[in-house]
C-alpha cells in the first residue's frame, strides 16, 4: 500500500484522519453545548417555579429545618481574616454554626482572632475524629455571647482538604457547607441552599452547589458585598463571563439530568452523614472537590440508594478571581493536576455499566471533553503548524472555519449572558452588559490560550512527576466601602 | 462549495448573535419599565391598605374607590403579570398583619379583583398554575374555596398535592390530621414543616383527640409529622409516642424521634427506658446524639457510661470518656486507657 514512510504521509491518510478527528470532536462538543443551553433554560425555569412554593421568608420562620455548619479553612490569611470571619458570621440561618479551621498558619491569624472575638482555649483531647486529620492543637470558643456560633479549630498544617475534614469531624449538624475563608457568601445563601434538602422526597440530595461569581474591584463593607462592580482588568473580567457560562449553562444543564460530578470547593453543601461514610475529602489530591463528589456518587451507587446532586442557578458566593496571568496559570495548572489525579483515581468508572450513567456517560464526558480538551487543542495547534509547513492547508477555508468556530463560541457566551441578565439583576446597566459581551468576544484571543497553557503545564508536571502543591494565590482583597 | 457553505453558516451565526443582542436590549428595557410599574403598584397598594384598615370616619374609603385606584395603576384583567404582583403583595400584607385587622383584610380580599385569578388558576391544567392558585387561596385565608382544593390532596404532582394538603390544615386545623392515614404519597420534609407551622399559627390550642386518632397511621411520614407536632406544641403528655419510635428500625423515624426528644426533659422512668435500650440503636451518629441528650438531661450514671466505654462502639469512646473526665471520674478514664496497653517485658541490656 505504502512503500515508505514518506509515501504513507504523502498519501493523505494522516491529513484526512486528523481532519475527521477534529471535525467529529468539535461536532460532539458543539452538540453537547447546544443541548446544554436547552437543558439549562429548562432547569432555570423549573428552579424559579419551585422557589415560589418555598420562599426564603418561610424557611427563616420555620423551626424544624436542618442544622447547618459552615466550615472554612484558613492558611496565612491574617491580613483579611477578621473581615472574612465577620462576613461569614453574618449569614442568615436560624440554626447555624461556623467553624474556622486555622490550618497551621505561620502568620498572626490566630492571635488576631483570639483578640477580636475574645476566644477562650479549650482542650482538644476528646475530639472524635471519624476522619483522620493532622493533629488538632486546641479548640477556641468565644466568651462573647454575640459569637456563640463561632468555633476556631487550631491544627497542624495538612492542606485544604485536611482542614475541611477537621471541621467536618467537629461539626454536629445534619448539613455541612464547605467554603473558603475569603469567600463572600450572600446573606440568604444557606436558606436557598437548604431548599433542595427540604423539598426532595424520592431521592437523597448528596451535594448541593450554588453559583459562584467574580467580585474583583467590587465594594465590600463589614464583610457584605455592597456594590457589585465589573473588574477593571481583562483577566478577571473574562472570568466573570467564564463563570456565568460554566455555572449557568454547564452546571445547570448537567444538574437537570442528574449528571453533576462536581460541586465547587468554594461553596458546596453536603449531608455530614454521607461525607463521614466516604471518609471525607481526599487530602492527597488538589482536586478534592471533584474527587469527593465522584466518591459520594459511587458510594450511593454501591448502596443502591437513589440520589441527586443539585445546583442552584443564583450566584450565592462571591470570590476574588486571579487578577493577572501568572496567578491564572497557577490556578489552572492546579485544577488540571486535580482533574488528572481524580480521573486516574476513579478510572474504574470508565464505561463501567455497574455505575450506570456515571460510568457510561458522565465519566467518559469528563475524560474526553474536560480532561481531553486542552490536549486536543494543543494537538490541533501542532497540526496547524505542521500541515501549514507541508502546504496542506486550504487557507481561505481554514480562515472561514476559524471565524465560524469563533462565532459559535461567541454565541454560547452571549446566550449565557442573556440568560443571566434575564434571570438575575446583578448586572443591569447597559454599560456593564456591553463590557461583558466585549470580554466574551475577546476571550479566545487574550484568555483562552493562557488557560490552555496552564492546563498543559499541569499535565506536564503530572507526566514528569514534578512535585507541586496548591501554590500561592496572591489576592488583592476587596475594596472597602468608602475607600 | 465549502466556502459557500461556511459563508452561509457564518451569516446564520451572525444573525443569531444579533437576535441575542436585541433580546438582551429588550430584556433590559422591559426590566426597567416593569420595575417602575411594580413600584407604582406597591406604593398605591400600601396607601390603599393603610387607609382601608385605619379608615377615616368622615370620608371612609369605599371598595369602589379601591378598585378604581387599582385599575388606574394597571390592575386589569388584561394585565395578568400586574395582577400576579398584586397577589404577592396581598399575601405579604396578610402574613404581616394579625388580629382584627387581619379579619378586615380578609373581607377586603374577597371583594377586590385579583382574587378570582387564584380560583381560575386552580382549575387550570398546568401544575405550576394550579399549585400557585391553591397557595394563594390558603395564604389569603379564603375558606369558601376549600371544596375546590380538597380533591387535589392526592394529586400526582408533588407541588399540587403539597399545597392542597397544607390548605387542608389551614382550613380544617387539627381535624385535618385524620386524613393522614388516607394520603397515598409521601410528604417531603418541607411539607411537614409547613404543616406544623401553619397549625401552630392558625390553631395554637392543641386538640389531642385528633392527634391521638392520627397515631393509628402506619405511614412513616405521618409518624414523623406527628412527632414534629408534639415537639412544636411541647405536648409533654404525648412523649410516649416519640419514645416509641426512638429505637425503630427506620433510620428517618429514629432521627426525627431523637431530634424531637431534645425539646423535652423526661421522667426518670423514661430515662431508664432510654438507657436500657440505648445499645439497640444501630447507628453510631444517632448513638452520639442520644448520648448528648442523656448526659444533658440526667444525673451522671457511672455504670451506664462505663458500659459504653467498654462497649463495642469505638466511635463513642471519646464522647463517653469526656463526660466521665469532666464529671470527676478521671481515674476511670485513665484506667480504661491504661488497660489497653499490653504488659510488655522490657529487654534492656
Amino acid at each position: 500500500m505504502w512503500d515508505s514512510i514518506e509515501g504513507f504521509f504523502s498519501s493523505g491518510i494522516v491529513f484526512n484522519l486528523t481532519n475527521y478527528f477534529f471535525f467529529l470532536y468539535g461536532l460532539a462538543l458543539l452538540s453537547l453545548y447546544f443541548a446544554g443551553v436547552l437543558l439549562a433554560s429548562r432547569a432555570i425555569k423549573k428552579t424559579k417555579q419551585k422557589s415560589t412554593f418555598l420562599q426564603v421568608g418561610d424557611i427563616v420562620s420555620a423551626t424544624d429545618i436542618p442544622t447547618v455548619t459552615l466550615v472554612a479553612p484558613a492558611y496565612n490569611e491574617g491580613l483579611t481574616i477578621i473581615e472574612n470571619v465577620k462576613s461569614l458570621l453574618s449569614i442568615q440561618y436560624p440554626y447555624y454554626e461556623f467553624i474556622l479551621v486555622n490550618d497551621g498558619s505561620k502568620d498572626d491569624s490566630l492571635e488576631k482572632l483570639i483578640k477580636e472575638f475574645d476566644l477562650e482555649r479549650h482542650d482538644a483531647s476528646f475530639i472524635t475524629q471519624p476522619i483522620p486529620t493532622a493533629t488538632v492543637r486546641y479548640i477556641y470558643r468565644s466568651r462573647n455571647k454575640k459569637y456563640t456560633h463561632l468555633t476556631v479549630i487550631d491544627k497542624n498544617n495538612g492542606g485544604r482538604a485536611d482542614a475541611l475534614n477537621a471541621g467536618i469531624n467537629f461539626a454536629n449538624t445534619e448539613l455541612v457547607v464547605c467554603t473558603d475563608a475569603d469567600c463572600i457568601i450572600e446573606q440568604d445563601a444557606l436558606l436557598k441552599m437548604v431548599r433542595p434538602y427540604l423539598e426532595e422526597d424520592e431521592k437523597e440530595i448528596i451535594a448541593c452547589g450554588g453559583g459562584i461569581g467574580i467580585a474583583n474591584d467590587s465594594i465590600v463593607s463589614n464583610g457584605v458585598l455592597k456594590e457589585l462592580k465589573l473588574p477593571k482588568s481583562i483577566v478577571p473580567m473574562v472570568q466573570v463571563v467564564e463563570y456565568i457560562r460554566a455555572f449557568l449553562l454547564g452546571r445547570m444543564a448537567w444538574g437537570e439530568i442528574n449528571g453533576l460530578m462536581l460541586v465547587s470547593g468554594a461553596f458546596g453543601m453536603y449531608p455530614r452523614k454521607r461525607v463521614l461514610e466516604v471518609g471525607g475529602f481526599n487530602a492527597k489530591t488538589v482536586g478534592e472537590d471533584l474527587e469527593l463528589c465522584i466518591r459520594l456518587r459511587m458510594h450511593m451507587e454501591n448502596l443502591k440508594i437513589p440520589y441527586k446532586v443539585v445546583y442552584l442557578p443564583e450566584t450565592l458566593c462571591w470570590t476574588e478571581g486571579p487578577p493577572d496571568y501568572s496567578i491564572l496559570v497557577k490556578q489552572r495548572d492546579r485544577w488540571a493536576r486535580g482533574l488528572w489525579e481524580t480521573m486516574s483515581l476513579h478510572k474504574k468508572l470508565f464505561f463501567n455499566p455497574r455505575y450506570r450513567y456515571m460510568g457510561i456517560l458522565y465519566y467518559p464526558y469528563w475524560l474526553f471533553f474536560e480532561f481531553g480538551a486542552p490536549l486536543v487543542e494543543f494537538f490541533g495547534l501542532i497540526c496547524i503548524i505542521a500541515f501549514g509547513f507541508f502546504g496542506w492547508i486550504n487557507w481561505p477555508v481554514a480562515i472561514l472555519l476559524f471565524f465560524a468556530v469563533y462565532l459559535l463560541g461567541c454565541l454560547f457566551s452571549t446566550a449565557a449572558i442573556f440568560m443571566y441578565v434575564k434571570s438575575f439583576d446583578h448586572y443591569t446597566k447597559p454599560k456593564q452588559i456591553i463590557e461583558l459581551l466585549l470580554a466574551a468576544y475577546l476571550e479566545p484571543f487574550v484568555y483562552h490560550p493562557v488557560i490552555v497553557y496552564g492546563q498543559m503545564l499541569g499535565y506536564y508536571k503530572k507526566i514528569f512527576k514534578i512535585k507541586s502543591g496548591w501554590g500561592t494565590m496572591t489576592r488583592k482583597g476587596f475594596s472597602a466601602s468608602g475607600s | 462549495m465549502n466556502e459557500i457553505i461556511l459563508l452561509g453558516f457564518i451569516k446564520f451565526l451572525i444573525l443569531a448573535l444579533v437576535v441575542y443582542w436585541v433580546a438582551i436590549g429588550i430584556s433590559l428595557i422591559y426590566r426597567a419599565r416593569r420595575n417602575y410599574r411594580l413600584h407604582k403598584i406597591e406604593v398605591t397598594f400600601a396607601d390603599l391598605v393603610s387607609r382601608y384598615l385605619f379608615n377615616s370616619v368622615d370620608a371612609p374609603l369605599s371598595i369602589r374607590e379601591i378598585n378604581a385606584s387599582l385599575r388606574q395603576v394597571g390592575i386589569k384583567p388584561g394585565n395578568p403579570n400586574n395582577i400576579q404582583y398584586l397577589i404577592r403583595l396581598l399575601i405579604r400584607t396578610q402574613q404581616s398583619i394579625i388580629g382584627s385587622k387581619n379579619e378586615k383584610l380578609n373581607k377586603l380580599y374577597a371583594q377586590i379583583p385579583p382574587y378570582g385569578e387564584s380560583v381560575s388558576k386552580v382549575n387550570s391544567w398546568g401544575w405550576y398554575r394550579k399549585a400557585r392558585g391553591i397557595r394563594e387561596i390558603y395564604e389569603m385565608n379564603q375558606h369558601q374555596y376549600f371544596d375546590r382544593i380538597f380533591k387535589y390532596r392526592n394529586h400526582r404532582n408533588v407541588y399540587v398535592r403539597r399545597e392542597a394538603q397544607i390548605a387542608m390544615v389551614v382550613f380544617r386545623g387539627w381535624e385535618s390530621l385524620r386524613f393522614l392515614s388516607y394520603l397515598k404519597r409521601n410528604m417531603t420534609l418541607w411539607q411537614q414543616i409547613k404543616i406544623v407551622e401553619k397549625l401552630y399559627d392558625n390553631y395554637p390550642k392543641p386538640e389531642l383527640k385528633w392527634l391521638r386518632k392520627a397515631y393509628k397511621s402506619e405511614r412513616s411520614f405521618a409518624k414523623c409529622l406527628l412527632m414534629r407536632i408534639i415537639r412544636k406544641f411541647e405536648l409533654h403528655s404525648e412523649i410516649d409516642f416519640i419514645l416509641k419510635h426512638l429505637f425503630h428500625p427506620d433510620y428517618n423515624l429514629r432521627e426525627t424521634a431523637i431530634y424531637c426528644l431534645g425539646t423535652f426533659a423526661v421522667s426518670s422512668e423514661h430515662m431508664d427506658f432510654i438507657k436500657k435500650n440505648y445499645s439497640k440503636l444501630p447507628n453510631s451518629s444517632q448513638q452520639a446524639l442520644l448520648l448528648d441528650y442523656i448526659s444533658e438531661n440526667s444525673e451522671l450514671d457511672v455504670d451506664f457510661y462505663l458500659e459504653q466505654l467498654y462497649g463495642p462502639n469505638e466511635d463513642l469512646i471519646l464522647n463517653v470518656a469526656e463526660i466521665l473526665w469532666n464529671n470527676g471520674h478521671k481515674e476511670k478514664v485513665q484506667e480504661f486507657y491504661l488497660q489497653q496497653y499490653p504488659k510488655a517485658t522490657l529487654n534492656v541490656g
